[in-house]
């Protein structure tokens, strides 16, 4: 008999075999539930290739009121996200203050302030735009406050997280000859935390390009209202050239921030 | 005394007190902030909002809030039936994701084998994928496979493979060159190197990606339910649509329990691989 050298440990191999055991536990109970196959996907092809030969393509493009239309609402949907995850982030960057316990003057509130961001961005933000367009109305305006909100939660703890991870020293130092806190913001947390805190904000502005068509969807205004009502009336074909021109504008966006990045992290 | 060390001046402000702020900054920050803070207020000026409008409504939150708060239970067999209904779709997409986007990313990663062209096709194609919005994904699923949730798991798997091929083949991409070339120099094959060096060594990061997008697919129940793809999302908009404020409570809070719950034990796995 051939006998092998364990290439893991026992311990971590127990710990792997029980994870993959309930994965895959998991995985049949859910889909006992659901009774998901992805055969299905394969034997229903033909009727979603046929849809799509026939309905989507080509993309045609509507006159020319329309088109101008269309681009306008292009515009609204980018300075809604922008709009929002701006504002999200000038009130998130002074709450954070008091939600990291190494910079906070009251360190036993931090609790709390993560507690209730973590009440706001627990609920998802399409969830909050129902609830918001029920009280506020429906408008670009609730549509902005909506993506505000779980924006605000989310960099509330991704810039706590970045000052506990950097300033922790420079802090206590500044703190021991006696700076105030304004001035231990202004010349400990700033200039260590000031690159992590913008790529935080490039990729919320990345979640919230995509969000902010979403959320425009059911009533915020923007290209994914105009989306949706060319998908309920059927003119799939305008709705074909209309999400390839939000696909466009995604990269667009997405190449943008990453270009921004690289540059700011310098 | 003099050892050709020269020390600088200090520098001094106008008014002549040292200055404190810092020497190597990057002046492209200061560009940044302010190109940002100008575009947001143009943005803002453009959306037309009506802010005092909107202001003057703030009031009617608290009383959606308070009738979210009246608790109505007498619905839980539906709330119930569509959470697991959420929570499955939740884990098989992921689960189906996690796999598809493990191939992916070993065939879009390109030191692993080495073929430009495809990898570069392949993560074209799959940012695409990523960047139409997933409800158009579950409509089209809609088409193919009807209502239900089969179109939500398929719909969902769209967009969470993309995202998992892009991050895994990044995270492939960081592994040092000279690890695979030691492998590489005692003979191992391409598949073999991917499943001994690659994989064991990205493995952290493939938990912390998975743990991330089962939070997002999660929360991405609220768009299913948008567009009648079932489950949980479905019972909050057409209850508050509807004005059954106390259902829609009991779901959301159900909702925000689980989403914290997946949360904290992420939390707790990262911690314990680290």
């Amino acid at each position: 008999m051939k006998k092998r050298i364990p290439q893991i440990s026992p311990s971590e191999r127990r710990m792997y075999g029980a994870f993959f055991c309930v994965i895959v536990v998991l995985f049949a109970l859910c889909t006992a539930y659901t009774r998901f196959s992805p055969l299905e996907l394969v034997q229903n092809s033909d009727n979603f290739w046929a849809f799509l030969r026939e309905d989507f393509l080509p993309p045609a493009i509507p006159g020319a009121a329309k088109v101008e239309n269309i681009i306008n609402s292009i515009f609204v949907t980018v300075a809604m996200a922008l709009a929002a995850t701006t504002t999200a982030a000038i009130l998130a960057f002074f709450v954070s203050l008091f939600g990291s316990e190494s910079v906070s003057p009251f360190p036993k509130m931090a609790k709390v302030v993560r507690g209730f961001a973590a009440f706001l961005r627990n609920i998802p933000a399409l969830v909050w735009a129902f609830i918001l367009f029920s009280s506020l109305g429906i408008g670009t305006g609730v549509g902005v406050v909506a993506l505000c909100i779980t924006s605000f939660a989310f960099m509330v703890r991704a810039f706590a997280e970045t000052m506990e991870d950097i300033s922790q020293d420079c802090i206590e130092s500044l703190q021991a000859v006696g700076a105030s806190f304004p001035q231990r913001v202004a010349h400990g947390v700033l200039p260590s935390c000031l690159s992590g805190f913008l790529s935080w904000y490039l990729y919320c502005i990345e979640v919230n390009i995509r969000a902010s068509t979403i959320v425009g969807m059911v009533g915020g205004g923007g290209v994914g209202l105009v989306l949706f009502s060319y998908i309920k009336s059927f003119r799939y074909n305008v709705a074909c050239s209309i999400i390839l021109l939000i696909a466009a504008m995604v990269i667009a966006v997405d190449l943008v921030t990453g270009r921004l990045r690289g540059e700011l992290a310098k | 005394m003099n050892n050709g060390i020269r020390i600088a001046a200090p520098r001094r402000t106008r008014a002549g007190k040292l200055r404190i702020d810092c020497l190597e900054k990057n002046r492209a920050v200061p560009a940044f902030l302010g190109v940002v803070a100008g575009l947001t207020v143009l943005s803002l000026f453009f959306l037309q909002i009506d802010w005092l409008r909107l202001a003057s409504r703030i009031p009617d939150i608290g009383s959606i809030f308070w009738k979210l708060l009246h608790f109505d239970l007498s619905r839980l067999d539906l709330i119930g039936e569509a959470l697991l209904e959420t929570l499955s779709i939740t884990v098989l997409s992921t689960l189906y994701s996690l796999v598809l986007g493990l191939l992916f990313g070993m065939l879009a990663a390109d030191n692993i084998f080495r073929v430009r062209w495809f990898s570069r096709l392949l993560k074209s194609f799959f940012t695409f994928l990523r960047a139409v919005p997933t409800p158009v994904w579950v409509l089209l699923m809609m088409v193919c496979l009807g209502m239900g949730a089969s179109a939500g798991i398929a719909g969902l798997c769209v967009h969470t493979t993309a995202f998992f091929t892009k991050s895994f083949a990044e995270s492939f991409e960081s592994i040092p060159d000279e690890t695979l070339e030691a492998l590489e120099a005692t003979g191992v094959g391409r598949l073999g190197i991917f499943l001994n060096a690659v994989l064991p060594s990205t493995l952290a990061q493939i938990i912390a990606w998975t743990g991330m997008r089962l939070e997002v697919n999660f929360s991405e129940c609220a768009i299913l339910g948008m567009v009648g793809a079932g489950g949980i999302g479905f019972v909050i908009s057409s209850c508050i649509q509807g004005y059954e404020y106390g259902t829609a409570g009991v779901a959301i809070f159900l909702v925000f329990l689980i989403a914290y719950g997946i949360e904290r034990v992420f939390v707790q796995i990262k911690k314990r691989i680290r």
